[in-house]
């Protein structure tokens, strides 16, 4: 491995047991280099959710690594999860996630808190995060007063707060129309270019593909390409 | 119109959400025993206690006729015998039996008719001895006796057609005498008793025999039980009462041996408390008025039927006791049903949410809702029939029947429960109707919608009103004041509910200053769920009447040792008989001596007493008493001080006063009329306390008393101090102890009955609002649980979750916690006085409210936070064991 921010080597995912069992991901390496965008594409079921949960931490592979950051993810217990996923994982989910009696701004500030950074630097962070998402006009409306599109910017904001070095996202604009979802996709591609992030997104959009530096296909749990 | 029942999904529905099922099957068969157990229970508590209240009426509860002889004078204006005398008083018998009611007859034992002479003292000289003469007849005759020395009593006199002069020398009569009597009186047959007497008049009473009973528990020797054993105190302290008995032969010599007014004749019939009912017994009530309606008045001097019972007086106080007792279990009961409704409610809101997918899908594939709904009434048909079905069956087996009165309307809101819910929610979910997109058609519908909110909190507030206003004027008769406490718990809960999220979004922003993230989580989780309104209500209500059933609990046990306290007046009450009068002081004063007595008073108490004011006649207890040493002695008890009396002027007798409807009070000018001599002038210089079970009491001096003429005759001692009730009982008059009779009215039906049934509707409740509370956390999981596993995908630790959860559970049970018992005590306040409890222990007023507030605190603290601590345990260790992503991918369920 070289100076790889995220390194999947000999990935192994099966759900079940017996004939009945689901080889989700079957022997999947790769690397990723920092500052890179990476579009995960494949049709569903083909197990981009279940890749990036094993890259996030969110499932364990029955066999090989995940190195993120230098960090072997695999052999990392409850709290090393927890705190790899405070310090240098984010995700940015399909449904937004977002606390509904929260504002947007106190939303985003959640990493932060979890982080016990100093509320004047977290208010300072918040504010910059959406002014980067083009939200600092709704920084005190709640997520039931904006829109899907806004929504997802806040979630983006919130994945960016706490400074993590991989940024994931699964199909983060699977519940917006075209033309939000394609707001959202240039933004995603800003901020990895202003934050200097690595982000890793699973897609079906080819505009997505387009945008990213690089495209991984998967298909029944094997990396194509 | 056949609906196209679809059984793979009824079936597939009820397999995966069998836990809840077999949770609603639990509560509705445990609902359905107490609802259909506790009228059972309380008819024939009542039952029990009826025969109880005649049992201890004893005397009081007995029909008893009497009748003046008829002249017996002479052609020559002496006085004839009557050889038949004894055929006469059966006679009587059968006569007062014939005036009967078969109704009353059959309620009532046997009749034994007494011949019943005056007191005689006996002159020989030694110790104060006093004879009377006795004959007693039963239905099957004079009681059985074994003739050990003598013979039976014989007649004076073969001559049936004898008159004696009215001013002859005393007329012999023969008498029996028991074997204990004989030899206390050391006589034998043929020997002359010396007797006379008040006026010194001697009479000729002797000795026939010396007899022993057949069988000493015949009902006739309990009339005259100073007939077989010399019987203390019975006419003063000190003396002893014999018992001469009387045979058929010699009866007409005993008639002639007294004037007409020193020989009674009665007959006497006891209650039968066995053959009574409750039911049988408020029918007796009524022919016992009708029988006293009719009867003669007792000071006609002729031979008329003059009947003499306060068996109906019993039946009357025992008519209150049962419908206070009654009421008070309704309204326990309908807490316990309005709870378990909720709880019920909660079950059914769980079952929607967890199938509102299902059923949303099979609604869109076309399902109509009457199809959906008659899918869900089979299957709530399936569990709630069996489940109400075995609580009946297990209250026939446990109780011998079961009402339906309350189970029945239960079982079909359960019934109905989880297939309107279901229906809604599927309606809901599919309905074209969606949210304007006009601002202002936004603003207008959410206005509807808070007006429609008022409505209905309005509506249910006025309807505790109602029932609270009701309860205050009619009592508990009916149904709706018998409701008022669930009413009037079920309308703050919904107020506090309706507070609880305004309250939570003030914590939120409390917990976003803070520098902890668990607290803002917790808080923020707290707020997204305080809108459900079901989880506060069931909670709070169930808390709040757990409470007041606790505190109706306490308050019970107050009164009753208050009202034992009160009726005593002391630790032990002593009632001397008239005859003894003179002999009080000297009782007081030989308690007072005996070891651990500290304080003993003697006073004069009239029941009853009439006095007159200036435009009223009060009737009250009146005490004359030394009322420095009643002021000592009551210092000495938890009961109410008396204030100073000021002394009197001449021959006005200053008095303390307390009357229920005001009619004396202090300054007032009053007088006691007394039958042959000057009335008692009286003013009433202050305000007395409740001393007795009455509301109505005259306290004055006894110094004051006498020196205005009043005769001072003490009836009653007072005493206090461990070793009061063993000195009392040493002195052979009749005792009241407190503690006796404290333990006494604990035991009765009545009571015990309600006391039982508070402390079981307590923990019903308790467990029913737990249960609730564990529901309503169930429902709300899957969301808690994936806002949780989200924040874990911030960073958010495992074990942090946990405290979020809590956080998120806590408001409801602090809220329920906090409130629950304040409300309790609140209901208490409004409505055990219209529950009238004193008619239960025994007091002059209701008693005061008593709410146990540590202990009710504790116990709901402590529950609530074991099971908060318990449903967050159980939540987490069900979703420990699925992964992260899991929980992402298809949420928290």
């Amino acid at each position: 491995m070289t100076g790889a921010l995220l390194s999947v080597q000999g990935v192994h995912r099966t759900f079940g047991t017996g004939p009945s069992a689901v080889h989700a991901l079957n022997d999947v390496s790769f690397e990723v280099e920092p500052g890179t965008m990476v579009a995960l594409v494949g049709r569903s079921g083909s197990g981009k959710t279940t890749l990036l949960n094993v890259i996030g931490g969110l499932d364990r592979p029955d066999a090989g690594t995940v190195v993120v950051d230098g960090l072997d993810v695999t052999g990392l217990d409850e709290d090393g999860l927890s705190r790899l996923r405070r310090e240098r994982v984010s995700y940015v989910f399909q449904t937004f996630g977002l606390i509904p009696v929260l504002s947007a701004a106190e939303n985003v500030g959640v990493p932060l808190r979890l982080a016990k950074s100093d509320p004047a630097e977290r208010e300072k962070r918040v504010a910059l995060l959406l002014d980067l998402v083009g939200l600092a006009d709704h920084a005190q409306q709640r997520p039931g007063e904006l829109s899907g599109g806004q929504q997802q910017r806040v979630a983006i904001a919130r994945a960016l707060a706490a400074s993590p070095r991989l940024l994931i996202a699964d199909e983060p604009t699977g519940q917006l129309d075209a033309e939000t979802g394609l707001a959202v996709m240039a933004l995603l591609r800003g901020v990895v270019e202003s934050e200097g992030v690595t982000a890793v997104v699973a897609t079906h959009d080819p505009v997505m593909m387009a945008l990213a530096d690089r495209v991984i296909r998967i298909a029944d749990g094997e990396v194509t390409c | 119109m056949r609906l196209p029942l679809h059984w793979p999904s009824i079936r597939g529905r009820a397999r995966a959400d069998a836990g809840p099922l077999m949770l609603v099957a639990l509560v509705v068969s445990a609902v359905v025993l107490l609802a259909g157990a506790t009228p059972p229970l309380v008819r024939s508590t009542s039952d029990d206690a009826t025969r109880e209240a005649v049992r201890n009426a004893s005397d009081d509860a007995a029909v008893r006729v009497e009748a003046d002889w008829p002249d017996d004078y002479g052609p020559t204006g002496g006085r004839m015998r009557a050889p038949k005398l004894a055929e006469d008083v059966a006679a009587l018998g059968s006569l007062a039996e014939g005036d009967l009611d078969p109704g009353l007859r059959s309620a009532l034992l046997p009749p034994v008719s007494t011949v019943s002479s005056i007191s005689l003292m006996v002159t020989d000289g030694s110790v104060q001895r006093r004879l009377q003469l006795e004959y007693l007849l039963t239905t099957k005759g004079t009681p059985a006796v074994t003739w050990v020395a003598g013979r039976e009593p014989q007649a004076a006199t073969d001559d049936e057609f004898l008159e004696v002069p009215l001013n002859g020398r005393p007329w012999p009569v023969q008498v029996g005498l028991s074997e204990p009597e004989a030899a206390a009186l050391g006589v034998g047959p043929g020997d002359r008793i010396p007797v006379q007497d008040e006026r010194r008049n001697p009479y000729d009473v002797r000795v026939s025999g010396v007899f022993r009973p057949v069988d000493a528990g015949d009902p006739a020797w309990r009339l005259a039980p100073w007939v077989l054993n010399p019987a203390a105190n019975r006419d003063g302290f000190g003396s002893t009462r014999f018992g001469g008995l009387l045979s058929p032969e010699s009866l007409p010599d005993a008639r002639l041996a007294f004037r007409s007014d020193q020989l009674r004749r009665a007959v006497r019939f006891d209650a039968d408390p066995e053959t009574l009912t409750w039911q049988s017994a408020q029918a007796l009530a009524a022919e016992v008025a009708t029988l006293k309606a009719g009867s003669a008045v007792s000071a006609a001097r002729d031979t008329s039927l003059k009947w003499a019972t306060q068996l109906d007086s019993v039946l009357r106080d025992l008519r209150d006791q049962i419908a206070t007792a009654t009421a008070q279990a309704s309204v326990l009961l309908i807490g316990v049903l309005a709870v378990a409704l909720l709880v019920v409610a909660l079950a059914a809101e769980l079952l929607t949410r967890r199938r509102a997918a299902a059923l949303t899908t099979a609604r869109q594939r076309g399902a109509s809702l009457p199809a959906l709904a008659a899918e869900l009434v089979v299957e709530s048909l399936a569990v709630t029939v069996p489940a109400a079905l075995l609580g009946l069956g297990l209250t026939v087996l446990l109780v011998g029947s079961a009402a339906l009165t309350w189970a029945v309307p239960f079982v079909l809101v359960a019934l109905c429960a989880g297939p309107v819910f279901g229906t809604l929610a599927a309606a809901r979910a599919t309905r074209d109707r969606r949210t304007p997109a006009n601002r202002s058609a936004r603003r207008w519908a959410r206005r509807t919608e808070v007006i429609r909110r008022f409505a209905l909190d309005a509506a249910v507030v006025a309807l505790a009103l109602a029932a609270l206003v009701a309860l205050n004027q009619r009592g508990v008769e009916a149904d709706l004041p018998a409701a008022a406490p669930a009413l009037c718990a079920v309308a703050v809960a919904l107020m506090l509910a309706r507070l609880l999220p305004p309250g939570t979004r003030l914590v939120l922003r409390l917990a976003l200053r803070s520098r902890s993230p668990l607290a803002l989580f917790g808080a923020a989780r707290a707020a997204a769920t305080a809108s459900r309104v079901l989880p506060v209500l069931a909670l709070t209500t169930a808390i709040a009447l757990g409470s007041f059933a606790t505190t109706l609990y306490a308050t019970t046990q107050q009164g009753l040792a208050e009202g034992a306290w009160q009726t005593t007046g002391a630790d032990v009450r002593l009632n001397v008989s008239s005859e003894a009068a003179s002999s009080t002081p000297e009782v007081a004063k030989k308690i007072a001596a005996a070891p651990g007595v500290r304080h003993a008073v003697a006073a004069q108490v009239t029941e009853n007493a009439r006095f007159i004011g200036d435009d009223t006649t009060v009737t009250a207890r009146l005490i004359v008493v030394d009322t420095a040493a009643f002021r000592a002695l009551l210092a000495d008890t938890p009961l109410p001080g008396l204030p100073p009396i000021p002394s009197g002027s001449g021959d006005l007798v200053p008095a303390l006063v307390r009357t229920g409807d005001g009619s004396l009070t202090p300054g007032m000018a009053f007088r006691l009329p007394r039958p042959a001599y000057k009335a008692i002038n009286m003013t009433a210089a202050g305000a007395a306390p409740a001393l007795g079970a009455g509301d109505d009491v005259v306290v004055v001096d006894a110094a004051a008393a006498t020196a205005a003429g009043m005769v001072f005759e003490p009836n009653t001692v007072w005493a206090t101090g461990p070793g009061a009730a063993q000195a009392a009982r040493s002195s052979g008059a009749q005792v009241t102890a407190r503690t006796d009779l404290l333990a006494e009215r604990r035991e009765a039906p009545l009571s015990s009955g309600l006391l039982r049934l508070s402390l079981v509707a307590a923990a019903i409740l308790l467990v029913l609002g737990l249960l609730g509370f564990a529901l309503a956390a169930t429902a709300s999981a899957p969301q808690r649980w994936e806002t949780l596993a989200r924040l874990r995908t911030l960073g958010l630790r495992r074990r942090d979750t946990r405290r979020v959860a809590v956080g998120e559970l806590l408001p409801a049970a602090v809220l329920a916690a906090l409130c629950g018992p304040a409300l309790g005590a609140l209901l208490g306040w409004l409505t055990l006085g219209p529950l009238a409890l004193r008619r239960l222990t025994g007091q002059a007023v209701d008693p005061a409210t008593v709410t146990p507030w540590w202990t009710i605190e504790a116990v709901t603290v402590v529950a609530l936070a074991v099971t908060v601590v318990t449903v967050v345990a159980a939540e987490s260790a069900v979703r420990r064991r699925r992964r992260l992503s899991e929980i992402l991918r298809v949420g928290g369920q």
